[in-house]
């Protein structure tokens, strides 16, 4: 697994929000994201459609899997088999790297294809692939990009939203071997045409193809993929063995659950009422098929989840990875993604990082909320993630993880809570020193004792009394 | 222990339940009751339905009056484009009478150097503006996939309601799934540079549906 990076929330949070570019990407998609949301969950209506009503059917058809996941598993595992897929199981990303190479190996790999898989973020799969000789190559367009600049995805739907067109111009200019040209959005065509000249020689040169599953039908043992590009396709198509690597927690039961769960995922993703292309795969090429790989593979992975079920994050689980929890974050739109430090950004991402990589490797994520609420009154499986944040923070305390000084300040605090006349005799002298700083303002611009409170804000300061002593003075009157 | 079991216990430590046997009996159950969640009310003109939303999403429609005029109406639309003459099909399609309009076509799955890929469906769905198609010998994914110009016929009398409808017909005439099972709603698009969405990312720039009376 890839570590997630201790305490750097805080410090990447400072990096991220002097940086312009930056900034100016975010400020520009965020609209969009919400509004093409908003535009499609509406539109739900003219249909005659309660998106509270959907909402709460694809609540239902998640819990109904995570309630009885070992019997769902294994009618998925059997049902996969009988299609002609191998399923193989991996506890943790290496066991996930392991796998990948060994199928590669056996079939004499040198070149995958990828199409997006949050599990291969997990696992770091392409530096293990890279390592064993074998080249991958993402094939979505921002997984293309976020991969020629050497770095992670910064959105699960949109991994180079960070970046700008200018950056990305150079990535290509570099990668294609040609010099940078000036760029503005009306060259956008004629760059994607670039990429897409590119990639289809790797799709076609490919010996195997990577993907995740958005879903995996127990009915069929099927995997469904989801994407607007068409690389899911082609990926699936073209080379010779097909890797399937996802985690266990995405089975739903039926084609029919499936049906209700597509009405909520491209909606709450980019507002679409369909993605472009939704592939349903099951096996491997029938006989008399001219095409389609000869070896399917799933690698169904744990990688810390199993460990939720039964736990009070549980609801995490339900999880369909669509993004709108991130896309309506002020955190997440003050910070972009790569703050989060792992894998997954935003909300769902402040959950998962510790649960998955180990509370005390993301002590800031929980608290990197405003608690507003706004991810989970969008979320379309009604993942309750401010709750689950505080859960978390709960958890931290629990365990002892919280800083010493923190702790040692809150163990003070709880004491002198329980000496009603020593606490009132110290908030009396509080509230007078606090008038006296304020002089003849209603708030401290600077406070000396905290100076990094005031720094965004002002101190409001109160009328130089306690309430005790108001309300004691208001009686006698 | 092997991962699998290793995973399973995992599982089942968690969700903290035994009676296995009555558990899988229940699972099998709600399979075989194919309950539907919330489904959209479409009204009756489904053919009206699905044009629209095609068209929403970028592909181009025209109407014929029978399978039998695709050559005709195909040739048609090429020229206008100055796609050329030449296109690979979907071997269901090979019967039709391709030359006589003029095309010429190779019924086979597709490769790089074809521009124009023409695959007929196995239904439609009005609720989205989508196409069904599913892989075999005779209709190969790659002619919808990798030309740069996608031509579908469609049966008007094969639109269907929902993804649902599209799975129920599925089973009534098919025993399993095939390798692919592709819905396709127009022509592919990307928005990864700059939130901007360009047509033709990997798959078809242009989708363009025949739709045949009879």
């Amino acid at each position: 697994m890839t570590a997630a990076q201790p305490l750097t929330f805080h410090a990447r949070a400072g990096e991220k929000v002097r940086d312009l570019r930056l900034q100016a990407a975010l400020q520009k998609a965020r609209p969009l994201f919400v509004g093409k949301r908003a535009k499609g969950v509406a539109a739900l209506a003219e249909d005659g459609l309660d998106f509270e009503r959907l909402r709460s059917a694809g609540e239902e058809i998640r819990n109904r899997v995570l309630a009885d996941l070992d019997v769902w598993l294994e009618i998925f595992e059997e049902r996969a088999r009988a299609g002609g897929a191998e399923v193989l199981w991996a506890r943790d990303g290496k066991e996930i790297c392991d796998l990948v190479i060994d199928v590669a190996r056996r079939h004499g790999v040198s070149k995958a294809t990828k199409s997006k898989s949050m599990l291969s973020e997990e696992a770091d799969l392409n530096a293990a692939l890279a390592a064993a000789g074998i080249r991958p190559v993402e094939t979505d367009l921002g997984e293309y990009i976020v991969q020629l600049a050497g770095e992670a995805p910064s959105h699960i739907i949109a991994p180079a939203v960070h970046k700008s067109i200018d950056q990305v111009e150079a990535l290509f200019a570099r990668e294609h071997g040609r010099p940078v040209q000036p760029r503005s959005s009306a060259d956008i065509p004629a760059m994607a045409a670039e990429a897409r000249a590119v990639l289809r020689e790797h799709f076609l040169s490919a010996d195997m193809g990577i993907t995740g599953a958005n879903f995996l039908i127990a009915e069929s043992g099927s995997a469904a993929l989801v994407t607007n590009e068409g690389n899911g396709r082609m990926v699936t198509t073209l080379p010779k063995v097909h890797v399937i690597v996802t985690g266990i927690e995405k089975i739903v039961p039926t084609l029919e659950d499936f049906a209700t769960l597509m009405r909520l995922l491209p909606r709450s993703a980019t507002g679409q009422t369909i993605s472009n292309y939704v592939s349903l795969l099951t096996g491997t090429r029938r006989e008399g098929d001219g095409e389609g790989p000869t070896k399917t593979v799933f690698i169904l992975v744990d990688n810390g989840r199993a460990n939720l079920l039964g736990s009070p994050w549980q609801d995490m689980l339900r999880c369909i990875r669509c993004g709108a929890c991130m896309n309506h974050c002020p955190v997440y739109f003050s910070l972009g993604g790569h703050a989060y430090g792992w894998v997954y950004p935003g909300p769902m991402g402040s959950v998962l990082t510790p649960l998955l990589t180990g509370l005390e490797n993301a002590l800031e994520l929980p608290r990197a909320s405003t608690g507003c609420n706004q991810c989970g009154s969008v979320c379309p499986v009604r993942i309750p993630l401010p709750k689950l944040m505080h859960r978390l923070r709960e958890e931290q305390v629990v365990r002892g993880l919280r800083p010493r000084r923190e702790r040692l300040m809150i163990g003070a605090w709880a004491w002198l809570a329980r000496q009603p006349k020593l606490y009132r005799w110290l908030a009396a002298r509080a509230a007078r020193y606090l008038r006296w700083l304020a002089g003849d303002a209603a708030a401290i611009r600077v406070f000396g004792l905290a100076p990094a409170w005031t720094e965004g804000r002002d101190l409001p300061v109160g009328p130089g009394r306690t309430f005790h002593e108001l309300y004691a003075a208001r009686k006698r009157a | 222990m092997s991962s699998r079991d290793e995973i399973l216990q995992r599982v089942r430590a968690g969700i903290g339940l035994g009676d296995a046997a009555g558990r899988r009996a229940a699972a099998e159950a709600w399979m075989a009751g194919r309950r539907c969640g919330p489904q959209p009310f479409l009204g009756g003109d489904l053919l009206g339905r699905f044009v629209a939303r095609a068209e929403s999403l970028s592909s181009s429609v025209e109407r014929i009056a029978g399978r039998r005029s695709l050559p005709a109406s195909v040739a048609g639309f090429l020229a206008a484009g100055q796609l050329g003459s030449a296109a690979v099909i979907a071997p269901e399609l090979a019967d039709l009478d391709w030359a006589a309009s003029g095309l010429s076509v190779a019924a086979r799955p597709a490769v790089d150097r074809d521009t124009v890929g023409i695959t007929g469906c196995f239904c439609a769905i009005a609720e989205t503006g989508t196409l069904l198609l599913l892989s075999g010998a005779q209709t190969p994914a790659s002619v919808s996939l990798l030309p740069e110009t996608h031509i579908a016929l469609v049966d008007e009398r094969r639109i269907v309601g929902t993804m649902e409808d599209a799975f129920a017909l599925l089973r009534a005439e098919h025993g399993s799934l095939p390798r692919a099972l592709n819905f396709v709603s127009g022509p592919s698009r990307t928005g990864d540079i700059e939130q901007t969405i360009v047509l033709g990312a990997h798959g078809p720039r242009r989708v363009h549906l025949i739709l045949a009376a009879a």
